[in-house]
């Protein structure tokens, strides 16, 4: 029915609209001018963008303060339950400690190249042989005060029941399936005996799913460890509230010290809220509300560092975590045909996905991280190492195709799902258009979220083929990123894209029995044949964009801040005199 | 009167008992499990550990076992534990409900507060700029999504104010003051939506009211207007109202998820949406239940309610 006000009101409501949408995207409409001639409103920010970013926020991190006691510091993460023998989560070694533990993580520039052990539980390890290893703890480190554990000392018994208890749950099975026996040699001396020789078995015991010592009083108290959560980290759990956070406060008897002899941790609570969403983060940000967050595109980050000027940011580029790939069904045709997937490799070109993805603040990603394979820069991750099977080249890709059989293409299914922080959605387009253009005709299917984890997780097949991020290793150990991920004696669950080549088993387990002289040049010949093969097509990476408020410094590992990768890292962490004054009484304050 | 009752409670038990075969069948065929749903990117587990995992969480059983140890525990009050944190089923819904009932209450009332006086004066002025402003808020409270309206807000009240309502739930019996500046966002914002359908209703239902016979009767013997719809027209209006508000307030017990997590607020809406991708059957047939029982007992209480706004309508 129409009324004399009907347009009136109807223009209103489109001016409201369209008020409303332009102020929400104030990237766009204040985006710093660029000289480029071609600049477009979109596209505009991008390169402009990342030189300042450049130049603003270099590689090596601002001098920080003197370290200073107190605060509160309050970060998201997402976490179900604050017990160890239920599930895994990195931000559990705020309470419980792991033998040892990364002095930064594995993420960051110079711990890609030279990873730091910090000696947390354990103070020494001697290789007695490849299959027998010797671990010296500390001694005087005590569990939190409270019942019904009391403060007592953790010793080598601990250590033992830890290990055993642990061992065969999933969430830690990576890294301590592999020990066959725990010996309690003395108070303070545990033997680990182990089914497989490992010459670098030490890398294993280093916090990330290795596992945590707990003390068995609490874990056979009624409730477990989800009522008694009692660890000898630098935080005691003071209040879990399901849904909502967790408050952690400091450990008065914690035993590490900083390098002046200082108590650690600094902080007086830490206070992790359990965010769901993005846009919660971002306006908890905003408000002060928290004070380090992950940000998962350039874009947000732009748009975070508009209204909040005076953010800390670390960007740095990914050891491999993240990047943007396609599995493909390689125990049938045409996929079986190496040919065929060397050509899918080439029709893709990287430059655009890093555009399209993030802008262009990308770097390349092949089979494994870089530094695995020998390389001393991550600038060797370059089209020249990878080779012609990573470089665009169209017309090549179909003359591949051809040769196998495939002059007119096929037709294919990809899979995808959303998925927090990675953008699917636009990845899966892209190279359904690349593909098409070499005749492959793609059909895109879009899973459910958790059936996508359960066919890239090796839980469930995929048809043929499914965009999914490489598997990860949990350190900067071949074994995690390469051994157990390509060798075909892992099942689906592992070795997730079902490779079953002789060669490289061949090559993996030469590497596996070597005692380390020959590794690296065992590591870069299955790096080779990998790039070669093409088993899984890997494109791009995203750097990481950690920021922090102004007021935050990680003491000696200022990039330690994802929050759910090394939030352990509030242990060493300290908040100058501008943070808000908060209490920690309660979660709810 | 006792008699429907006794029948409808019987009815509604019958109809608890399919809901709890019904939910504990279906989360069983979805794919995965709370075992592979929990692992960490990185983790690379043996089909033999993830037995023994799946083993020690009794989702090896028979079908019927563990159905009949679920309904056995349900009957004596006990819904089981969650298969992720390990804790009892009934203490996560606890808190949640409490939430999730607070935010509804608000919510519903926020509604109310909107709806019905511009749904009565949209009735009454019918085709005036009163009748027009108000259709106008309606439509706008049914074009805008609440997740579009919650992320706009909490975005601007943290650029411009530095402010976003705190985080942690306090009871408003507890601490008024912070269960307000909690709430009051979210149930402004979940209440515009229901106040739009609510104030349609109204309107529609109040000048379908004013039209009947009784209603010129009543103006015909000279009573005030106001008389007139307060007293004669309005709690005839009421009927399709409540059964709206019924409705409405049973899907404001589930279906204020985004909201909830947008702003941080997790009620048991939310607590079930992270069940089902967490495969956490225990807690997704405990929630599932709840909702039965709300709606069931929502039912009821509405159509008690037809027979008290309207003494024509006897139930036998």
């Amino acid at each position: 029915m129409k009324t004399p006000l009907s347009r009136p009101i109807a223009l209103a409501v489109v001016a409201l609209v369209l008020a409303l949408a332009s102020s929400s995207t104030p990237a766009q409409e204040k985006a710093p001018k660029t000289d480029a001639p071609d600049a477009t409103p979109f596209a505009y920010a991008a390169p402009a963008f990342i030189k300042e970013l450049d130049t603003r926020y270099p590689a090596s991190p601002p001098v920080p303060p003197p370290p200073r006691y107190g605060g509160v510091l309050q970060f998201p993460a997402t976490i179900r339950t604050f017990d160890p023998t239920a599930g895994y989560r990195p931000e559990l070694a705020l309470v419980w400690d792991t033998l040892t533990e990364w002095e930064a993580t594995w993420y960051f520039p110079e711990v890609q190249r030279t990873p730091v052990i910090r000696k947390t539980l354990a103070t020494s390890w001697e290789m007695v042989n490849p299959s027998t290893w010797i671990f010296k703890l500390r001694q005087g480190v005590r569990f939190h005060n409270r019942p019904p554990v009391n403060g007592r000392e953790m010793t080598a018994e601990d250590v033992k029941y830890s290990y055993e208890l642990l061992r065969d749950k999933v969430q830690y099975a990576t890294r301590a399936a592999l020990i066959k026996t725990i010996h309690v040699v003395d108070k303070y001396t545990v033997k680990f005996e182990l089914a497989m020789p490992d010459p670098k078995f030490y890398l294993n015991v280093v916090d990330s799913l290795s596992p945590v010592i707990v003390p068995r009083e609490a874990v056979e108290a009624p409730g477990g460890l989800a009522e008694n959560p009692i660890g000898t980290g630098a935080f005691m759990l003071k209040e879990f509230a399901p849904g909502e956070g967790v408050l952690l406060v400091r450990n008065p008897d914690y035993y590490l010290k900083d390098k002046d002899g200082r108590a650690l941790p600094y902080l007086d609570a830490v206070r992790i809220f359990f965010t769901k969403d993005r846009a919660t983060d971002t306006a908890l940000f905003r408000a002060r509300q928290i004070d380090l967050m992950r940000v998962p595109t350039l874009d947000v980050l732009y748009a975070l560092m508009k209204t909040v000027p005076d953010l800390q940011l670390y960007r740095v580029p990914s050891f491999g975590w993240g990047d943007y790939g396609v599995s493909l069904a390689l125990d049938k045709p045409p996929f079986n045909d190496v040919r065929v997937r060397q050509a899918l490799s080439m029709a893709i070109n990287r430059d655009v996905v890093a555009e399209v993805i993030n802008r262009g603040d990308a770097t390349l990603y092949g089979p494994f991280p870089w530094r695995l394979a020998g390389y001393t820069k991550r600038a060797d991750y370059s089209y020249a190492n990878l080779g012609p099977n990573y470089q665009y080249n169209p017309k090549r890709a179909k003359e591949l195709l051809a040769a196998a059989g495939y002059p007119s293409g096929f037709e294919t299914e990809l899979e995808w799902a959303e998925f927090e922080g990675w953008t699917y959605n636009e990845f899966v387009q892209l190279v359904a258009r690349f593909w098409s253009d070499v005749g492959v005709r793609v059909k895109l299917k879009q899973l459910e979220t958790s059936t996508w984890i359960n066919k890239v997780g090796g839980a469930q097949p995929f048809t043929q083929a499914i965009a999914v991020a490489s598997p990860i290793g949990a350190g900067p150990s071949f074994m995690d990123w390469a051994y157990l991920r390509f060798h075909s004696s892992y099942p689906r669950t592992v070795n997730r894209a079902g490779i079953n080549d002789p060669k490289l088993d061949d090559l993996l387990s030469t590497w596996r029995q070597d005692s380390g002289d020959k590794r690296p040049a065992l590591q870069r010949a299955v790096w080779d044949h990998l790039r070669a093969n093409v088993y899984r097509i890997t494109t791009i990476v995203p750097p990481h964009y950690r920021i922090t408020q102004s007021y935050v410094y990680a003491a000696g590992n200022p990039y330690c801040w994802f929050p759910g990768y090394c939030s352990y890292e509030a242990k060493t962490a300290w908040m100058t005199d501008k943070a808000p004054t908060r209490k920690f009484d309660k979660f709810a304050q | 009167m006792r008699t429907y009752i006794a029948r409808r409670v019987v009815q509604g038990l019958l109809v608890l008992w399919l809901v709890s075969f019904a939910v504990f069948s279906l989360v069983r065929i979805l794919p995965g499990d709370a075992v592979l749903m929990q692992l960490d990117a990185a983790a690379a587990p043996t089909p033999e550990q993830l037995a023994r995992a799946r083993q020690e969480l009794g989702l090896d059983r028979p079908f019927l076992e563990q159905y009949r140890t679920w309904m056995s525990g349900v009957a004596h009050g006990d819904l089981g534990r969650s298969l992720i944190t390990r804790r009892p089923v009934t203490q996560e819904l606890a808190k949640r409900i409490s939430l999730t009932s607070h935010l509804a209450v608000m919510s519903m009332m926020v509604a109310l507060l909107i709806a019905l006086p511009i749904g009565v004066l949209a009735a009454v002025r019918q085709d005036t700029p009163a009748d027009y402003v108000g259709r106008l808020g309606a439509i706008l409270g049914l074009s805008l999504p609440d997740f579009w309206l919650a992320t706009v807000v909490i975005t601007f009240l943290a650029i411009w104010f530095h402010w976003i309502p705190p985080i942690g739930f306090a009871p408003i019996w507890q601490d008024p003051a912070r269960n307000l500046s909690q709430l009051l966002i979210p149930a402004v914002i979940i209440g515009a939506r229901l106040a739009a359908v609510s104030m349609r209703m109204t309107r529609s239902s109040l000048l379908e009211v004013l039209r009947q016979d009784y209603v010129v009767t009543a103006r015909a013997k000279g009573a005030r207007e106001r008389t007139v719809i307060v007293r004669h027209a309005l709690k005839n209006a009421f009927i399709p109202v409540v059964t709206i508000i019924g409705q409405q307030f049973s899907v404001l017990l589930g279906g204020t998820v985004i909201v909830e997590f947008i702003f941080l607020q997790p009620g048991v809406g939310s607590l079930l949406l992270d069940a089902v991708l967490l495969r956490d059957y225990t807690i997704i047939q405990g929630a599932v239940l709840f909702f039965a029982v709300v709606i069931v007992a929502m039912n009821l209480l509405v159509d008690l309610s037809y027979s008290w706004l309207d003494p024509r309508i006897r139930y036998r």
